[in-house]
């Protein structure tokens, strides 16, 4: 038998979390499904439940010291509601399952569930967002890149907490963002892409790119990224070829009942191609 | 006589409210005193010997019920009885329901159902289809000899998929002993097909067993057969237990466990003249069964004999099997055979055209049917025909020819299609006068209430809307007066089952003869009932599938119009028109209803919604990885009504209620070929096989 707790305040969740090992729940939109019994029963927990959704502590977003700062409680909603939320995370949450769903869930549960489809890392990886953790003794920063090691699994330890995600505000000049799910809405995606720019006088001051669903975690690539650095707007089409089979072989999707292999690398490159032909034009 | 507006304008819904407030009780809302909650054992192999079985000690109150509890026949009554209600010593797919255990308490039985070890020895499974149970053929004319002065043959063959019925509700039934009686009331299209299994199950005598409606949260065909399966298994369990059993599908089970609309392949051969006629067609259509055969036969001979959809073609030679596989169970579900058949031959009419180097639509209207031509089985479309005109109404309105003109020639990525169909109103064959022979009754109360007393389901369509509605105007009084409750086999006479499109043009003919008589019935406390006739002129030969399969036929044009990402492959519907002649409406409202539901389903069928087995195990388990359409994938979609009545429906109503949905598929599959410029052969189109075929594919 194990026995849900919710905490009144931060505090009390981390002193409960030094004490014994919970299952953190948040939004439960996803944690729930996952745990989905047949109907009158109690969805079985093998840890400890902990339902965090209510700490108001953590139910905030604002801007401090020229950061986004997303509390672990905000839902969805109100992000994509926020003027200072980045235009790509809009429109990520966008496509995002419902709007039910959307007032209901948050960041920092999408990011702790890990999934190699999870919507919202893709913008997250392009962000570079850091990822604030506490236990009872201790805050930590870690990025999102450093966070996430494989499918469901992360940097977090047993007593620490997701408090807050911190993003930087928007400065990129161009964004893109394709999910490509089975469907318009309430969909797993099947491909995500995702392209950020910053162009100065037809210059690339910075670049990102990131994909989702077509590797273990977000798949984004610093080295190849970095060729394409302070170059010119113009020089993109004769490097075209080269970015796409950098990236060809870094992807890796697999098969399984919502699409195949070949459609999501095709896919994957086809929407990085986009993406590249709209910079030079 | 006092002033009536026209049947057809809409009023609301009488269970409106209920519904919408939550009152309305559906099968899981219902609790009795004492209940038991009821779960099943499923197969985990798709084919193999049960070896052994090893059931723990049960503690006090729990049961384990499996086929040494059948009193009767181990076979669920359907037309093809190969339904086992329990397996004795072999299961042939897996989510085969092998033993329930019920009890009180739902985490105790899942504690019993994990101790339960049955041991297999595996057998080979067949996936293949090359087990034929049922052959059937017929020809039309010279059949298939025009073949040998044929100028050119061309031939195509055309596949579909599984669809689930993906109701609301999942499958569902309680059952009780009321004194001795069998009581079971369910989430259910058919109450009577659950009464006669239960019966041969139990073999008991007719008055011992009953079965109540619940309220129904959508059937689709998938609550015709299969709820007969788990009314014989409850009633087993309630009288083991004697108390209440309360069985509930949860969703993956239901969609594991429960039928989907068959796979088939369809093989189309035309025989061409020197001129580019058709001058005869071969076809044989190839279902999967699955491993319950059922009613898979009907739903073959409805594919087969929909072989020219809306199209005349003078000689016809048309085969057919059903093939019995180590998977789920298929059967019915709306359309039931025509789905399949009217891709097939809506593409191929294209095809044929478009490998001949003609226009399409200027060579498929030249074989629309016309009234008096010989149906593909060489009865008579004895009643009008408004096809030409239905089809220049669609082409009017979704603007077919500027467009389809401009996406032919541009490398736009968009395109627009348009199928024609017809739907046969009724069972197929002489099936409603030699099986159903459906029966009515209306009771006048001395208050001047009246009963309306049929065995027809709500299930979502509006049936209970329509028969007040048709009684109330028929006889002139407010529809508050008139009283149509769920269906009660103690109460309502067997009236058939909520199927094939028969519910008002059948049973609300014969509830609209019986109205008359009521109408002219100077008693007024009285009963009057309705059997039905088959009209005299309608004839069928069932061994030579020769004759009027149908005593009447619905017919619609549906135009689709979408957008596909180059980029991706994914395909957006912008656009969507329907004609529709359903003979008369009842109620517009609600036939548009039916339009919008049909029409999504239909479209999705073409495009979306992906169901696969590997080695019997579906893949597609939930419903997020099942899809079906949401509000954001559907356009606004404009349907225009053609009225025609039909001389025995009521009002002249023919069918509704399939038609929506058999021309979906086709439309959609046509524009997507025109906007990717790419033949397509297999639905559902996905993404995935439109960025097969653009990368690899033919012109």
């Amino acid at each position: 038998m194990v026995e849900a707790r919710i905490p009144h305040s931060l505090q009390e969740a981390l002193i409960l979390m030094s004490q014994a090992t919970y299952t953190i729940v948040n939004g439960a939109t996803d944690l729930l499904v996952q745990k989905r019994s047949w109907s009158g029963t109690i969805p079985k927990f093998s840890q400890p439940p902990l339902y965090i959704r209510g700490l108001k502590e953590l139910d905030y977003i604002c801007e401090r010291s020229g950061m986004l700062e997303i509390g672990a409680t905000t839902s969805l909603e109100t992000i994509l509601h926020h003027p200072k939320t980045p235009k790509i995370l809009q429109h990520i949450i966008l496509t995002m399952a419902s709007p039910a769903i959307r007032h209901q869930a948050t960041l920092s549960g999408n990011i702790q569930n890990a999934s190699p489809a999870g919507d919202s890392l893709v913008g997250l990886y392009l962000l570079d967002a850091s990822i604030v953790l506490h236990n009872r003794h201790h805050e930590r920063v870690i990025s999102i890149q450093d966070f996430i090691v494989d499918v469901r699994k992360t940097m977090r330890e047993a007593d620490e907490l997701i408090t807050k995600v911190v993003l930087p505000i928007d400065k990129f000049s161009q964004c893109a963002y394709t999910k490509v799910g089975p469907r318009k809405t309430d969909a797993i995606a099947k491909v995500a892409f995702g392209g950020l720019i910053d162009i100065e006088n037809d210059r690339i001051r910075d670049i990102r790119i990131a994909f989702g669903a077509v590797y273990k975690t977000v798949l984004r690539s610093r080295k190849i990224e970095e060729s394409l650095m302070g170059k010119d707007r113009s020089a993109v089409p004769e490097m075209k070829h080269v970015l796409l089979e950098g990236y060809a072989s870094l992807i890796q999707p697999i098969d399984d009942q919502r699409s195949n292999r070949w459609y999501r690398k095709t896919t994957a490159l086809n929407l990085l191609e986009a993406f590249l032909d709209s910079i030079s034009r | 006589m006092k002033f009536q507006p026209d049947i057809g304008t809409p009023i609301p819904r009488v269970d409106a409210k209920e519904k919408i407030s939550g009152a309305a009780a559906y099968i899981n809302d219902i609790d009795m005193p004492g209940m038991l909650y009821a779960k099943t054992l499923r197969s985990k192999m798709a084919h193999g010997k049960i070896i052994k079985r090893h059931y723990p000690t049960l503690p006090e109150g729990y049961a384990i019920i499996d086929y040494r509890h059948i009193p009767g026949t181990n076979i669920v009554k359907a037309i093809y009885e190969d339904w086992q209600i329990f397996p004795v010593d072999e299961v042939r797919y897996i989510g085969e329901p092998i033993l329930l255990v019920v009890g009180e308490n739902k985490d105790v039985i899942i504690d019993i159902l994990e101790a339960i070890e049955i041991t297999y020895e595996e057998m080979e499974p067949q996936f293949e289809w090359i087990d034929s149970v049922i052959h059937y053929h017929y020809e039309k004319k010279h059949g298939s000899r025009p073949f040998a002065d044929a100028n050119r043959i061309i031939e195509h063959t055309y596949e579909t998929g599984y669809q689930e019925q993906a109701y609301i509700e999942p499958q569902g039934m309680i059952g009780y002993l009321d004194q001795d009686k069998m009581t079971l009331i369910g989430s259910i299209q058919c109450p009577y097909y659950v009464k006669n299994a239960v019966l041969m199950a139990l073999g008991w005598e007719n008055e011992r067993v009953r079965v109540i409606q619940a309220h129904v949260g959508g059937a689709f065909g998938g609550k015709e057969e299969y709820p007969s399966l788990i009314a014989c298994q409850l009633a087993m369990a309630v009288i083991q237990v004697n108390k209440p059993v309360k069985l509930i599908f949860e969703r993956e089970e239901d969609i594991i466990a429960s039928t989907k609309r068959h796979p088939a392949q369809i093989a189309m051969k035309a025989a061409i003249d020197s001129e580019g006629h058709i001058m005869a067609l071969k076809v044989h259509v190839g279902i999967d069964a699955g491993a319950v055969i059922g009613l898979s036969g009907v739903v073959l001979s409805r594919a087969m004999i929909a072989a020219t959809g809306a199209y005349t073609i003078e000689n016809l030679d048309v085969t057919g099997d059903v093939y019995r596989t180590h998977s789920v169970p298929t059967g019915a579900f709306r359309g039931f055979g025509a789905p399949q058949m009217m891709f097939a031959i809506e593409m191929f009419m294209e095809h044929i055209a478009r490998n001949l180097g003609k226009e399409p639509l200027a060579y498929r209207m030249a074989y629309v049917a016309k009234q008096y031509d010989l149906t593909a089985t060489s009865g008579t479309f004895r009643d009008p025909i408004l096809m030409q005109k239905m089809i220049e109404e669609a082409m009017k309105r979704s603007r077919y020819e500027e467009k389809a003109l401009q996406y032919q020639n541009l490398h736009r990525y968009q395109g627009i299609g348009m199928s024609f169909f017809l739907h046969g109103c009724g069972f197929t064959g002489s099936g409603e006068a030699t099986t159903i022979k459906a029966k009515v009754r209306l009771r006048r109360e001395a208050s001047g209430v009246v009963h309306i007393l049929i065995a027809a389901v709500d299930m979502g369509q509006g049936v209970r809307t329509a028969m007040r509605k048709l009684v109330a105007h028929m006889l002139e009084v407010p529809i508050d007066q008139v009283i149509y409750d769920l269906p009660d086999t103690d109460c309502v006479p067997d009236s058939g089952p909520t199927v094939a499109s028969r519910t008002m043009m059948i049973v609300g003919g014969l509830v609209a003869r019986a109205a008359q008589r009521l109408g002219m019935e100077p008693q007024i406390a009285v009963e009057i009932e309705e059997t039905y006739h088959q009209p005299s002129e309608i004839q069928w030969d069932e061994a030579r599938m020769q004759g009027d399969a149908y005593p009447a036929y619905s017919w619609g044009v549906n135009v689709v119009e979408v957008a596909v990402d180059p980029v991706t492959g994914e395909v957006s519907v912008v656009g969507a028109w329907s004609v529709y002649d359903v003979g008369k409406a009842i109620d517009t409202l609600m036939v548009r209803g039916q339009a919008d539901g049909g029409l999504a389903q239909g479209i999705a069928y073409g495009y979306l919604e992906v169901m696969r087995h590997h080695q019997g195990k579906i893949q597609q388990r939930n419903l997020t990885d099942y899809i079906i359409p949401t509000a954001a994938d559907m356009p606004p979609m404009e349907t225009y009504l053609f009225d025609n009545p039909y001389a025995y429906g009521p009002y002249g109503a023919k069918g509704v209620g399939e038609l929506t949905l058999v021309g979906g598929a086709p439309a959609i599959a046509k524009a997507i070929e025109m906007a990717i410029k790419r033949q397509i052969t297999k639905i559902p189109v996905t993404p995935e096989m439109i960025m097969e075929l653009m990368t690899h594919g033919e012109d």
